[in-house]
C-alpha cells in the first residue's frame, strides 16, 4: 500500500509514484508500464482511479500507447522529470521549510547551519 | 450506457416523503458508494433499485424495464444486506445449489473457496451464523453471483477489520476480472473510497452530489488555524463546514482560489490542506454550526 497522507487524491498518488518509478530507474526508456488493472490490484484502488493516474503521465507525454500493445515509457521522460522536480518539487519543499522555519522563529543563518549538518551527516 | 435511470422518481410511505423527485443515471460497469446519513433514503432508493418496493411518483427504469414485478431486473440483479431472508432449514451448501440454479453467472468455485478461506462451513444453517459471519456469508453470494446488477447495503455489518478489508479486495479483484455495475452502501466511507469510482450522496430527500469520486476529493480545502487568524478571512470566502481539529478551527471551503491567496493564507500561518472524499462527505451532511458542541454550549449557557 502506498502510503496515505490523506491529503493527495489517489490518482495523484499513483501518478507520482509511477514518476518515482522512472527517476530511480525501475521503469526505463520504452519498457512497459503497468497498466490500469494491475495499478488498480497493486494499489487496492477502482480501476478508473488508477487510470487516470496514468492519464497524468501520457499528457505529460512521460509514457506512450502503442495500439493493443499497452503503454510505454517515453525516451526522455526521466530527463523531463528531474528538470521537473528541481523545479517545482525542491522548490516547494524550500517554501515549506521556510513556513516552518518562520513558524518556529527560526533564523537564516540558523538554518542554514541545520542544513549544512545534516548534509554532513549523510557524507 | 446507463443501467439505471431516474426522472423525477419520488418515494412516499403514507404520507411521509422519503425521497423527493430524484433524477440521475447510473453508468454501466462503474462502481458507485451510496451515501448519506441515517435515515436519508439511501435503503429505500436501493431496494426501489431491486424492485422490492414500488416508486410512488416519477419514471424509474432498471435495464430499461420498470424493476417493481420484473423478471429481467430480478435475473441479473443482486440485493445484499444483512436481512437476506433464507429458509431457516437451508444449510449454506443449499443455499449455494439454488444460487447456482438461479443466477446464470454464478462462480460456485469461487463461492467455496471463499467460503472456506472466511471459515464458514457449508453444513452450517445460516440461521445459526453470528452476526458479522451471516455478513459475510451474504457478501460472498453477492460477490460470486456476478449479476450486472450488484448492490450492498451496509455489506460490511458486524465484520471485524480483517473481514472488511478481505471483502473489499475480493470485491475489487473480482470486479477488475467481470466488470459490472455495482452499488455499495456503507458509513465507513474512509474504507471504502479507494473501491469507488462514483459517489451518490443522498441529503435532504434528493441528490447531494452524484459524480466522479475524484470531483468530491478536488470540491473542497481544508483551512486549519488558530481562530483570530482565520477569522481575518471570514468574509472572503464561503464556509462550507466549521469545526475544531483539536484546539484550533477548522474550515471546509469551495476549492476555488489561486496559488497566491493560499500563500497569503499560509504566511498568516494557515494550514491549508485537500480534503478526502470521506471528510467531503462529512462536511456536506454535518448540519451547520458548531456539530454537537452546540448542544453542550446551549446547556452551559442556561
Amino acid at each position: 500500500m502506498l502510503e496515505i497522507d490523506g491529503e493527495k487524491p489517489i490518482y495523484l498518488q499513483i501518478a507520482e509514484w509511477l514518476e518515482k518509478e522512472i527517476i530511480d530507474g525501475t521503469l526505463k526508456a520504452d519498457d512497459k508500464v503497468y497498466s490500469q488493472y494491475q495499478l488498480a490490484e497493486l494499489f487496492n484502488i477502482n480501476p478508473a482511479t488508477a487510470g487516470k493516474g496514468l492519464t497524468i503521465l501520457l499528457d505529460a507525454e512521460l509514457i506512450y500507447k502503442k495500439r493493443g500493445l499497452g503503454t510505454f515509457v517515453s525516451s526522455n521522460a526521466r530527463e523531463k522529470l528531474l528538470e521537473k522536480r528541481k523545479d517545482f518539487t525542491l522548490r516547494r519543499l524550500v517554501r515549506e521549510l521556510l513556513d516552518e522555519a518562520k513558524l518556529l522563529g527560526i533564523e537564516e543563518q540558523q538554518l542554514i547551519r541545520l542544513i549544512e549538518s545534516e548534509r554532513k551527516g549523510r557524507a | 450506457m446507463e443501467v439505471i435511470t431516474l426522472r423525477d422518481v419520488t418515494k412516499k410511505y403514507r404520507s411521509f416523503k422519503v425521497l423527493d423527485q430524484i433524477t440521475l443515471d447510473i453508468r454501466r460497469n462503474v462502481i458507485t458508494g451510496v451515501v448519506g446519513r441515517n435515515g436519508a433514503g439511501k435503503t429505500t432508493l436501493m431496494k426501489m433499485i431491486a424492485g422490492f418496493t414500488k416508486e410512488t411518483s416519477g419514471e424509474l427504469r432498471v435495464f430499461g424495464e420498470r424493476p417493481f414485478n420484473s423478471l429481467t431486473v430480478s435475473a441479473n440483479m443482486i440485493f445484499v444486506d444483512d436481512r437476506m431472508g433464507f429458509p431457516d432449514a437451508f444449510k449454506l451448501e443449499d443455499i449455494l445449489i439454488e444460487c447456482d440454479r438461479f443466477y446464470e453467472n454464478w462462480d460456485d468455485e469461487l463461492a467455496k473457496r471463499l467460503l472456506e478461506y472466511f471459515q464458514l462451513p457449508l453444513t452450517f444453517k445460516h440461521r445459526v451464523l453470528s452476526k458479522g459471519k451471516r455478513s459475510t456469508f451474504n457478501a460472498v453470494i453477492g460477490i460470486a453471483s456476478r449479476c450486472p446488477l450488484t448492490m450492498f447495503d451496509e455489506p460490511i455489518t458486524g465484520m471485524d477489520a480483517a473481514a472488511r478489508k478481505d471483502f473489499y479486495r475480493a470485491l475489487l479483484k473480482d470486479y477488475i476480472a467481470h466488470p459490472r455495475t455495482i452499488l455499495l452502501s456503507s458509513h465507513h466511507m474512509e474504507e471504502m473510497e479507494d473501491l469507488l469510482e462514483d459517489i451518490l450522496l443522498i441529503d435532504g430527500k434528493g441528490v447531494g452530489f452524484h459524480g466522479p469520486i475524484i470531483d468530491l476529493q478536488e470540491k473542497f480545502l481544508s483551512l486549519q488555524g488558530k481562530a483570530n487568524a482565520l477569522e481575518t478571512y471570514a468574509t472572503r470566502y464561503a464556509i462550507i463546514h466549521r469545526s475544531m481539529a483539536g484546539p484550533l478551527t477548522e474550515w471546509i471551503v469551495d476549492n476555488e482560489y489561486s496559488e497566491a491567496e493560499l500563500n497569503e493564507l499560509r504566511q498568516a500561518g494557515i494550514r491549508v490542506a485537500g480534503v478526502t472524499a470521506s471528510d467531503a462527505y462529512l462536511a456536506m451532511t454535518g448540519q451547520a454550526g458548531g456539530g454537537v458542541d452546540d448542544v453542550f454550549n446551549a446547556m452551559e449557557r442556561q
